[in-house]
């Protein structure tokens, strides 16, 4: 069967080749979105994940932006009271209390996320360390200000400050890379805050109280308690409307795709009425003819998508990498998208044969025949 | 197989515009026979050929093929009985131009995954004499070529009647004359019945019976 439509296409390449591009874009618009959906959607998980807390105390005011910027690194106009730590940490089920200030520095004169916490950070964090002094710097910061262990770092804003690294943490794909981690008093003073908290990273003795434990500490005047997993529900569906109008544009261009490959169908099943005609007076079967355009269409879709494919991987490979809410997410690929992207090549190309095959099918060879 | 018109007429258009192309066509084609249709252009002749072949249904009368009346057969029964019983030539070869001469012998027998198609194809070929050209592309055959492809497409699965449209037409006299002599030999050897419409007498000679029609009527 395939040389049947190797050969009929041959005929018309030019015509060939502007069909399976149509398809191939309509198919790579999908694989694009496919997989930077699930690169951002890997990002957020990462860097909620990244904050190592169960649940998360931030002052109030807009708990989503408050957790942006505490994984971006930027400071905040409310804070929390130092003093409310003890209280938190008397509340029941809760294991650990981290707290945490955040704030733009800078780090040997170039601009930094500082990250100011106690030693209870490495409850949460698995640095490779017994003992938090200095500074802890993230694998991009000691990259871009050529860092190594031993050396001395100028910290700057409000005051000024010079400590010793202690460790260059090892490169972990998220946000920890971009931090200088320096004691809590030292970066309150460097950012001018006083005995002021950005937030308090908690996490529970029993997983189980998490939502109780949650609401205990949510009562506490001036804070709220937000699990992380809402945080990320909640960017994901401000993403979801983004992605929204991407599926829209997305499902445009298939439906264009499917336009252009009926509109080849129909102009190759009009070129080839006497070919039809002479198949039919030779014995062929309406369902031979109608499963022969179909098999044309789809080996067209096919190739289509084949090329979408290729394009989307390529394409989002170009796409800026800084996609939603100031996190970086880099395309994720996987079989599945390949799938999925197969399978809407494979239902353009049904869709868009079945009425041209149906007409070709229909086709009386005596009336051909006649037209001769 | 018996092809069998009885009292049959066929008419194209309607009210005033309709036109009565075949009248009262009595008429009956078994396999090993050879015959000749000839008369004027406009006569019908190439009608009365696709009414024998189950292209076209009668407006009036009866067609059977071994008894059986073609109006009480579905499409697809009448398109399985071109397939395997009936084999059609017709003047202008009808060969796609992309396909080599055995793949357009294949086409119809792949459509229908009809079993051994390839051999048969490749048979059909070797009969015609093509044997050498299976793979050559129709521009690379000559005309009387081109038409012993299209006998072969017509042959490729054993019919019992073939129906030739001026199979010569456009051939010059000795090319025509092999081709008839290429139906003659496979209508001798094989029992295969063989109907050809044809303007040229030399044509109607290799026929062991003449039909003459004339505005529509079989004489």
């Amino acid at each position: 069967m395939v040389w049947i439509i190797v050969a009929n296409v041959k005929k018309r390449k030019a015509r060939l080749v502007m069909t399976v591009v149509g398809i191939a874009i309509g198919v790579a618009t999908l694989f694009a979105l496919l997989s930077l959906s699930a690169g951002m959607e890997g990002a957020l998980d990462r860097e909620i994940g990244g904050l190592g807390a169960q649940i998360i105390l931030l002052p109030e005011g807009c708990p989503y932006e408050l957790t942006l910027a505490l994984m971006q690194g930027a400071d905040t106009l409310e804070h929390i009271p130092e003093e409310s730590l003890p209280r938190i940490r008397g509340v029941e089920n809760v294991r650990s209390a981290v707290p945490a200030v955040v704030g733009r520095v800078k780090v040997n004169g170039q601009l930094t996320s500082l990250y100011g916490t106690t030693e209870d950070v490495l409850q949460i964090k698995t640095w490779g360390i017994t003992e938090f002094t200095g500074a802890v710097v993230g694998s991009d910061v000691a990259e871009k200000l050529n860092l190594s262990r031993g050396q001395r770092i100028t910290l700057d804003l409000y005051a000024q400050e010079s400590l010793e690294v202690t460790k260059v943490l090892e490169a972990a794909g998220g946000r920890d890379d971009t931090f200088v981690f320096v004691p809590l008093a030292v970066a309150q003073k460097i950012l001018g805050l006083g005995s002021s908290l950005s937030a308090v990273l908690v996490q529970v003795a029993d997983i189980d109280e998490t939502t109780q434990t949650r609401f205990a500490l949510g009562r506490m005047a001036d804070i709220q308690a937000v699990p992380p997993s809402e945080v990320f529900d909640t960017l994901m569906g401000l993403f979801g409307s983004v992605k929204q109008t991407l599926i829209l544009i997305t499902g445009i261009a298939i439906v264009a795709g499917i336009l252009t490959t009926m509109n080849t169908m129909t102009m190759a099943v009009h070129e080839r009425k006497k070919d039809i005609g002479i198949l039919r007076a030779v014995g062929s079967t309406q369902r031979d003819v109608f499963g022969l355009f179909v098999w044309e269409s789809l080996l067209v879709s096919l190739a289509g998508g084949a090329l979408g494919i290729a394009m989307g991987y390529v394409a989002s490979q170009f796409l800026p990498r800084t996609s939603g809410f100031g996190l970086e997410a880099t395309p994720h690929f996987s079989l599945a998208y390949v799938g999925i992207c197969i399978l809407v090549a494979v239902a353009v190309g049904t869709v868009s044969a079945i009425y041209p095959a149906m007409v070709a099918a229909r086709t009386q060879p005596i009336r051909t025949l006649r037209e001769l | 197989m018996i092809v069998e018109l009885q009292s049959v007429c066929k008419a194209y258009g309607q009210g005033e515009a309709r036109f009565w192309a075949i009248r009262d066509a009595d008429l009956t084609i078994r396999a090993g026979d050879f015959i000749s249709i000839v008369g004027p252009s406009g006569s019908g002749k190439s009608t009365l050929l696709h009414l024998l072949g189950c292209l076209d249904k009668p407006t009036e009368g009866t067609v059977q093929i071994d008894g059986e009346p073609i109006d009480r057969l579905a499409d697809r029964q009448l398109s399985l009985i071109r397939r395997n019983r009936i084999g059609f030539v017709f003047q202008q070869y009808y060969l796609n131009e992309c396909m080599t001469a055995l793949q357009n012998v294949l086409l119809p027998l792949e459509l229908g995954k009809v079993k051994g198609r390839k051999e048969k194809a490749a048979d059909a070929l070797e009969r015609v004499g093509l044997e050498s050209k299976v793979k050559s592309y129709p521009s690379e055959l000559s005309g009387g070529e081109q038409q012993r492809c299209a006998i072969a497409r017509a042959l490729a699965n054993c019919p019992e009647i073939v129906l030739a449209d001026e199979p010569t037409g456009c051939l010059d006299t000795e090319t025509g004359g092999r081709i008839m002599d290429t139906l003659a030999d496979l209508n001798e050897q094989r029992q295969i019945g063989i109907v050809v419409v044809t303007h040229d007498e030399r044509v109607a000679a290799y026929a062991r019976e003449q039909i003459q029609v004339c505005d529509g009527r079989i004489s």
